[in-house]
């Protein structure tokens, strides 16, 4: 009858040492391309014109890559023109100007709230993952909220369709402050295939101010909690050689 | 003749002159004699009642002497002192309501008849009261229960109306013809005295069967009146259909006659002599606030609601009543008293918050046009002062300190829980059970006003009406202001109101029941028999001797001692408790405006999801409110869906069904619709005999009549 729980007491801790140790399991992130130098400018065009969502511009014969419109496809990961592939997971980003990290007595602990202002539910399937003992947001102090009324973060994901727009704007003017928002994939971030387009915003900056950026399509569940981490202020945001072409596509 | 006879008399001569202007004025003025005479009369018997529970006087009249049954006499000892009291409490704002209020049927109905017998009401009622024998108490009852038929059918053009208005005179009427049987048939056993001293005095030594048989019949006759389970169907068909000046009336005192009723004969002229009459009465009362206070709490109806509170309120009364009999028949005299006072005191406290409640309700009434609470909702901006008074009125019903459902209910459930002096198991199970049920009950109240409260007064206005809806008359804010004064009054003074109402229950309490509960040990602090001198100490050592030499009274800490077996002393005090209340909110404000006096506050709107508008429609409803009490108690409630296709074409192709829920009546699903089919079955069977046009059989079942009625009066 308590075989599940000797079984469950005999596995061990299953739950990923991310911070501070690097998790290398298999499959725990798709990677994404990095920047990368070609013998010929002919080559570095190749590069470019494999990608589906229009990533990778070529320059002379280099072939830099925009990693808001990345979805992770693969097609520029082998063959002739191939990208450099990196396996990490630590994605996240400061937005720009007038992005904070949170302040003293948010250090340790946030309450979050989830708003998908229109996304295809990769994001919000990898953001559930969190809470599940693999990833166990729970111990590094993170917990989602079901009210905005007691949300220091709001956890924004999708391209803010017009429907979502002044659902997103009212979620956020009903959060007390301080209050810290996280754009949570590609399309939050830009838009990336979807938008501009009639329907769509784009952006979340476009709506209310965001903080950090999490790219990825989806991204993976510990670049999610490695957004959180920045935003604490209890991690390194990501390298400045991958960040430098993150843009946001005017609308 | 002295002066509570004159002011008696006055009272009479007040009510009746405004019957008869109110004949003659035209119909504009009805609610202004109605606040002129009937406030002046209301005074008048107030005044009355107040010389006569000094102690200074009393009525004693002989009217004159029958030719049969002796001498018609008024006769107002301090019991009926003390009901009159009750009745000026609930009258006395109800006439002064009526200025106001009586505005609104000018448009469609004439008031004038409406206001004859209203104001005749108050005569009969004090008639009731001051009868000192049996044959002139049924008169008077007669006349007050007749008279209170037609003001309730003021509408009298909506069907609705006179259906509750005939259900009201069917119970009523089958009430007083059950208690006439009763009190005539201990005036035979008697000897034919009829005065209620005599009738007291002569029958001491009856047979046991014939006190049970006689406590049966009366009581139920009269618990007809005091709207108790099972006889309790009209209440909630009455109440509403009523202007709220005469529902005020009715739950406010009408109810109270029953509870006389029941002391009255009951208690002080048939006192028991063993517990089962006791019993029965605890278990009806206990029974009638359970169940009153359920169906309460999930109706939406404002009036109705107040009508189902009011059946849980009198049961209280009534299982006070019933546990001062089981007191009483045990001999444990401290206690009987202290049951029987703290049953006049919930009755006072229940006269003065539910005349509030209704008259608010009224005015709420008026101001939107509705009663549904699912169609008011965010009155409070709207009408603050009313707003206020309605807390009061819902804060002292639903028993929270320092008001005075507070105090009555605390010592009720304080006295059930003396049941460790009985002997006798049985009734021991008996108070625990019922004990539990009234500890539900007062939670559920809690519960029910919550809801009143918050769904009316909070939120967001659920119709159009209730969004413009502005404070009522002045009259009506007035006569609301003097009952939430006497709520506040009757709170935190139990150590005044406990020995006045002991005084005037003497007969049942001599002076027992305000020497247990209300010591003088605070104004005798040394040499006091009922208590060591260390025990004495210890209690000013916590306080509770502050302000003995100012304050005229025994002190003001209630004391409910326990029993042998579990020597402990309950002590509270609601006017120490308003003190320490204050200084609790005002420091924790002193708190919370030090801590936040750095924050800036912004408002935003109401968080409803993100939705582009939130209607009211959308936002928490009463009944969403009351639902978990619906569903836990789904087996009492008994709720059917009824199916209604009417609507469908050519019988097979269903276009619309609709579906309503019923939530029949307890009371009418168990005892009074069996009892109607059963009567019906048997007048069916009767009506077999009328063989259409044979003289001759009906010549024969007359004679078969006419042996059986001789045979019996042979035997007799
Ligand atoms: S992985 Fe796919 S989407 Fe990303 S850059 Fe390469 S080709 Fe473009």
């Amino acid at each position: 009858m308590f075989g599940w729980f000797l079984r469950g007491a005999g596995s061990r801790v299953k739950t990923t040492r991310y911070p501070p140790e690097f998790d290398s399991n298999v499959g725990i992130s798709p990677g994404r391309p990095i920047a990368t130098q070609f013998a010929s400018s002919q080559e570095a065009d190749n590069a470019a014109v494999q990608c589906p969502t229009q990533a990778i511009t070529a320059h002379d014969n280099m072939a830099d890559i925009n990693v808001s419109r990345c979805v992770h496809c693969m097609a520029c990961s082998h063959g002739e023109a191939a990208m450099k592939w990196q396996n990490d997971y630590d994605w996240a980003t400061l937005s720009g100007a007038g992005a904070s990290t949170t302040t003293r007595p948010f250090k340790k602990s946030l309450h979050i709230r989830l708003v998908d202002s229109g996304s295809c539910d990769a994001v919000i399937q990898e953001i559930k993952q969190l809470a599940k003992p693999y990833y166990n947001m729970h111990k590094l102090g993170f917990f989602i909220t079901p009210t905005p009324r007691h949300a220091d973060v709001l956890m924004v994901a999708g391209p803010v369709t017009s429907h979502m727009r002044l659902a997103l704007k009212k979620t956020y003017d009903a959060m007390p402050g301080p209050k810290w928002v996280l754009a949570v994939g590609n399309c939050a971030i830009s838009g990336c295939v979807f938008a501009p387009s009639f329907m769509a915003a784009g952006t979340v900056s476009s709506v209310i101010p965001v903080d950090v950026q999490v790219p990825g399509c989806p991204p993976p569940p510990l670049a999610i909690l490695h957004g959180l981490l920045v935003l604490t202020g209890r991690a390194q945001e990501a390298p400045p050689h991958v960040t430098t072409t993150i843009a946001e596509v005017p609308l | 003749m002295n002066i509570a006879e004159f002011f008696f008399l006055l009272v009479l001569l007040l009510s009746v002159a405004g019957a008869v202007i109110s004949a003659l004025a035209p119909a504009q003025w009805t609610g202004r004699i109605l606040a002129i005479c009937g406030t002046s009369a209301a005074t008048a018997l107030l005044i009355a009642a107040a010389i006569i529970l000094a102690g200074h006087e009393s009525i004693r009249v002989d009217l004159w002497r029958l030719p049969v049954r002796g001498m018609l006499r008024l006769r107002v000892d301090s019991v009926s002192a003390f009901f009159m009291l009750a009745l000026g409490i609930s009258f006395l704002p109800a006439y002064w309501f009526s200025d106001g209020y009586m505005r609104r049927y000018l448009a469609h109905y004439d008031p004038r008849s409406f206001n004859i017998f209203f104001h005749l009401l108050l005569a009969a009622c004090a008639l009731v009261l001051a009868a000192g024998d049996v044959i002139s108490f049924l008169l008077a009852w007669r006349i007050m229960s007749g008279l209170a038929t037609f003001p309730i059918t003021l509408e009298h053009r909506q069907d609705e109306n006179r259906r509750a208005s005939y259900l009201f005179l069917a119970m009523n009427e089958a009430g007083i013809i059950i208690s006439t049987v009763g009190l005539l048939w201990m005036v035979a056993l008697a000897g034919g005295h009829t005065g209620f001293n005599a009738l007291h005095g002569s029958l001491r030594h009856i047979s046991p069967a014939a006190r049970w048989a006689i406590f049966l019949i009366v009581f139920f006759g009269f618990s007809v009146k005091a709207g108790l389970i099972p006889l309790s169907s009209w209440l909630p068909q009455a109440h509403p259909v009523a202007p709220a000046n005469m529902s005020a009336i009715m739950s406010g005192c009408l109810l109270n006659f029953g509870i006389y009723g029941i002391v009255r004969f009951d208690a002080i002229i048939l006192p028991p002599i063993s517990a089962g009459p006791g019993l029965v009465v605890l278990v009806v009362g206990a029974l009638s606030a359970l169940i009153g206070i359920l169906y309460a709490t999930i109706d939406n109806d404002m009036k109705k609601m107040l009508a189902h509170s009011s059946i849980e309120n009198l049961g209280i009364i009534a299982a006070n009543v019933g546990m001062g009999m089981v007191f009483t028949a045990y001999h444990l005299p401290v206690l009987a008293a202290i049951a029987y006072v703290v049953a006049m005191y919930h009755m006072i406290n229940h006269s003065a918050y539910k005349t509030l409640l209704f008259i608010a309700a009224g005015a709420i009434d008026q101001q939107t046009g509705t009663r549904d609470m699912n169609q008011l909702g965010g009155l409070l901006k709207r009408m603050p002062m009313l707003a206020a008074l309605f807390l009061v009125g819902a804060l002292a019903i639903a028993a929270l300190p320092p008001l005075n459902g507070f105090v009555s209910e605390w010592l009720t459930l304080q006295t059930i829980l003396r049941s460790e002096e009985f002997t006798s198991h049985f009734s021991r199970v008996v108070f625990a059970l019922c004990g539990a049920g009234l500890a539900l009950t007062a939670a559920l109240a809690v519960t029910c006003f919550v809801k009143a409260f918050a769904m009316s007064f909070l939120g967001p206005a659920h119709s159009e009406k209730a969004s413009r809806a502005l404070e009522p008359a002045k009259s009506a804010r007035i006569s609301m202001a003097i009952l939430a004064l006497a709520c506040i009054l009757l709170g935190i003074g139990p150590t005044w109101v406990i020995p006045t109402i002991n005084r005037a229950m003497k007969p049942l309490a001599a002076n027992l029941a305000a020497n247990a509960l209300v010591p003088p040990f605070f104004s005798h602090p040394h040499g006091n028999k009922d208590f060591s001198p260390g025990f004495m100490h210890d209690f000013a050592h916590i306080g509770a001797g502050i302000g003995r030499n100012i304050i005229p009274a025994r002190g003001l800490v209630v004391l409910h001692q326990g029993g042998k077996s579990n020597p402990v002393v309950y002590a509270m005090s609601t006017f120490y408790m308003v003190g320490v209340l204050a200084l609790i909110i005002f420091t924790t404000w002193l708190f919370v405006r030090w801590g936040t006096r750095r924050r800036t506050i912004t408002i935003s709107e109401p968080w409803a999801g993100g939705l582009r508008r939130l209607a009211p429609d959308m936002t928490y409803s009463a009944t969403g409110f009351s639902n978990p009490v619906r569903v836990i108690f789904r087996s009492i409630f008994g709720p059917a869906i009824r199916e209604d296709s009417s609507t469908a074409v050519a019988g097979h192709f269903r276009t619309a069904i609709s579906k309503q829920r019923d939530d029949g009546y307890i009371v009418d699903r168990l005892f009074l619709r069996p009892l109607t089919a059963t009567v019906n079955y048997a007048a069916k069977l009767l009506a077999k005999i009328h063989k259409p046009g044979m003289v001759n059989a009906y010549a024969a079942w007359v004679l078969a009549v006419l042996l059986v009625i001789l045979v019996i009066n042979r035997l007799l």
